[in-house]
């Protein structure tokens, strides 16, 4: 079954495909300075720390000697990121070497952090003012339960009971690769839709996100400005109210989108209003794995419900339904990892998560729909007469063997002049003497030249006699075509 | 199978704990101010932090008659807000080290007054390098997925010799919890016990040439986390002084008497070992077995 894959492709990944301009823009900011070095490679954030304070470029091979002959790989990896993130700038020196230097703008705000420390551009706003400030853990369900809300009406606008303000035509951008829509009837989730459920909560958020800031360009929001604010956001304190003053215009548009995906609560107070910035929002920058529960969501498809209570469902894994969603392009350990990662405290404690008897049993009804395999023959026709007269007056059982893996497959040939051949070793044997052949056949696979004048026949039933001649060098080959390979045939 | 796999913590994520000299003694006499010394510190465990969001670092601030815990940057207390002039880790950290003096110095015993000049007391290092490793265990048992923990020593002053079993526990402990003991050691000749104690746990010991650029050998050497350090040429460090201390007057000897059943070493015959209590034979002297060895010959 092709797998199909959405990547979600991690942020820093979107911020390294942007403009050199824009980029260096970007880098006037400390704290996405300190994003970026957080999301390097191990290697990459020990170059940039050793540079940090250096003006002077350094060769490329002095970084080189820096590095244990095992560990090469991982530090072209490391340099080839930080070029790509334009975080080390290439030049040749005079000797036509290669020099990498730190980006100076880059440079100077990490510096600057170093010593000085960041600071936001606000600071939370006094508690006198805030009242009903939610707790952490008010604010994680008020979170949770947003992203829910938001994901079931992604899936489908029916079954939300209110729903979020996004406009619709940003929830058809996000709806773009997950659902397919046919004329008359309700959109259904692709397989890209199936593969994104599955997905943890931190990647579907880099999707969803991603989605935005590339669809931002289109309504006209400067995609750099964006970025920057979302990882400034990921600075702020889970918690603490911050004053909606205090955020641009751009950003307090932005900010309620933000506030539908569940990334920060705005609440109001008698003058002022605030946001709150969340969990969600403060993982931006880092890529942490939040398992969420995601009960309705996978509704149809991989269980059959049986009851369903305010608070419990209960399905049933069965054959059909498993089927149902084998075809829809999930595969048994997407199921069981989903299953593992969702799994009640109580049972995740547990080793294993899962019984083993059902794994065991989802994948084997997985490879259930692996029973046939397919691979590559040839398939020849209209031979010359005499040899399909030949082929036609008795059963043939055509032994195939591949030479790679020495699995053999065969195919009986009746009345027609076709068999299925493969390039490589064909051994033909007759079926009822293929016993006492075995004994007389010591050199049982040697080549032998399938040419009509060696073919002498008896009726069916008789034995039959073959005379044939060794094989010497490549000479049958020439006759018979190069494809049909090299086949013997035993008697 | 993993339950709940969850992929927190990535390979380099680590707590330093780092345990820095703060001996009055030393730096007043030191060529190099503690002020300056104390900013490289500073900027080098604020860059370890910045490098991920995981990381902890904890200072423990070793005085001549005690130790304590300067700063611990995953703890509630650090109240320090973020100023515009420096990050919450300097002030905190200085505050609690003006405080951690003022209370050394009230400890210090009469003793000092009555040696009379001569060398300057060494630091409490066996008492930090405990903390440290308690510290250490506490992090260990706090659930399955933890950072990778390691020590790093910032000393200068001379090593004490009545400290030596302390340390040499120390060292055994940490080598069999696995973590390594790194050293910078900033003193005039090179310190017996840290190169020890980086040798036998796998850790780095560095005397750094130049001082002034303290913080660039800190940010090449001593930041560079665990995972990474399988591939990277790191110093090595070139002879490494074995030299055992005596455990009755704690001076290094090159040859003395070793109790054989717990294995602890004497300059000079003893009748009971101190440690085991298990009684020694008839002492055999030196002088004897020479001759003997004349007179086969």
């Amino acid at each position: 079954m092709p797998e199909v894959r959405i990547i979600a492709k991690n942020f820093m990944d979107m911020v390294a495909s942007m403009p050199a301009m824009k980029l260096d823009k970007l880098y006037e900011n400390g704290f996405i300075c300190e994003a970026i070095l957080r999301s390097l490679p191990p290697l990459g954030k020990k170059y940039v720390l050793q540079l940090l304070h250096i003006d002077v470029p350094v060769a490329a091979k002095l970084l080189e000697e820096w590095v244990l002959p095992d560990g090469y790989t991982k530090h072209r990896v490391a340099i080839d990121r930080l070029v790509q993130l334009r975080v080390f700038v290439e030049a040749v020196d005079r000797k036509n070497d290669k020099t990498y230097k730190l980006n100076p703008t880059f440079q100077k705000s990490l510096q600057q952090l170093l010593v000085h420390g960041g600071t936001l551009p606000r600071e939370p706003m006094p508690s006198n003012i805030t009242v009903r400030l939610p707790n952490l853990e008010d604010l994680e369900a008020y979170a949770l339960q947003q992203w829910e809300c938001f994901l079931l009406q992604l899936i489908s606008s029916s079954l939300v009971e209110k729903p979020s303000n996004i406009s619709s035509s940003l929830m058809k951008v996000f709806q773009r690769r997950l659902l397919s829509q046919r004329d008359k009837e309700a959109p259904k989730l692709t397989e890209s839709g199936f593969q994104f459920l599955l997905m943890e909560t931190n990647a579907q958020l880099w999707y969803i996100i991603r989605e935005y800031i590339s669809n931002s360009e289109e309504r006209g929001v400067d995609a750099a400005d964006l970025i920057s604010f979302m990882l400034e956001l990921s600075f702020h304190v889970i918690g603490e109210a911050y004053n909606i003053n205090s955020l641009t215009d751009f950003q307090r548009s932005i900010i309620r989108d933000l506030a539908d995906l569940g990334l920060v609560k705005l609440q109001q107070g008698r003058k002022e209003s605030w946001f709150i910035p969340t969990k969600l929002a403060t993982n931006l920058s880092v890529s942490l794995a939040d398992s969420s529960s995601r009960k309705e969501l996978i509704n149809c498809d991989v269980y059959r419900v049986e009851y369903q209570l305010p608070n419990l469902i209960v399905g049933a894994i069965t054959k059909e339904s498993l089927y149902n969603a084998f075809e829809n392009g999930i595969t048994a350990e997407q199921i069981i990892s989903f299953l593992q990662q969702n799994a009640h405290p109580r049972v995740a404690d547990r080793t294993p998560t899962v019984p083993e008897n059902v794994t065991d049993q989802i994948r084997l009804w997985e490879s259930d729909l692996n029973r046939v395999e397919m691979t590559e023959a040839y398939y020849y026709d209209e031979f010359p007469s005499r040899v399909c007269k030949l082929v036609s007056e008795m059963y043939l059982k055509v032994h195939v063997t591949l030479p790679e893996n020495g699995t053999v497959c065969y195919g009986k040939t009746r009345r027609k002049c076709t068999w299925w051949l493969r390039p490589g070793y064909i051994h033909t044997y007759e079926s009822i003497y293929a016993a006492k052949s075995r004994s007389k056949m010591q050199r049982p696979y040697g080549m032998v030249h399938l040419h009509p004048a060696n073919v002498l026949w008896k009726t069916r039933k008789q034995k039959f006699a073959l005379s044939f001649a060794p094989w010497k060098g490549n000479r049958w080959k020439k006759q018979w075509g190069h494809t049909l390979g090299h086949y013997s045939l035993l008697v | 199978m993993p339950s709940a796999p969850s992929k927190l913590y990535s390979d380099d994520v680590s707590l330093l704990v780092v345990t820095l000299d703060t001996n009055p003694f030393f730096w007043s006499t030191f060529s190099f101010p503690f002020s300056e010394f104390l900013s490289h510190v500073l900027a080098f465990l604020n860059s370890i932090l910045l490098l991920s969001q995981l990381n902890q670092v904890v200072v423990i601030a070793t005085g001549c008659n005690s130790c304590t815990y300067l700063y611990d940057s995953s703890s509630d207390k650090n109240h320090g807000s973020t100023t515009g002039s420096m990050p919450s880790l300097y002030s905190d950290l200085l505050h609690n080290l003006e405080v951690f003096l003022a209370g050394d110095q009230q400890l210090a015993k009469p003793r000092v007054n009555a040696a009379g000049g001569g060398a300057p007391p060494p630091s409490l290092l066996s008492g930090s390098l405990s903390m440290a490793l308690c510290y250490i265990q506490r992090a260990f048992r706090s659930g399955p997925i933890h950072p990778q923990p390691r020590i790093l020593c910032l000393q200068g002053s001379a090593d004490g010799p009545e400290q030596y079993v302390a340390i040499m526990n120390s060292i055994f402990s940490a080598q069999h919890s696995t973590v390594p003991i790194d050293s910078c050691y900033i003193g005039s000749n090179n310190s017996a016990f840290l190169q020890q104690a980086s040798y036998i746990t796998g850790g780095i010991y560095y005397r750094p040439p130049h001082l002034d650029g303290l913080f660039q050998y800190f940010s090449t050497v001593f930041a560079t986390d665990l995972h990474s350090r399988a591939f990277l040429r790191l110093p090595k460090s070139v002879g490494v002084d074995f030299r055992a201390s005596c455990f009755c007057h704690k001076q290094t000897i090159d040859m003395g008497y070793v109790c054989s059943v717990c294995l602890s070493i004497f300059c000079e015959h003893h009748d009971k070992c101190s440690t085991c209590g298990s009684v020694f034979g008839q002492a055999q002297s030196n002088v004897p077995s020479s001759t003997d060895r004349k007179r086969k010959a």
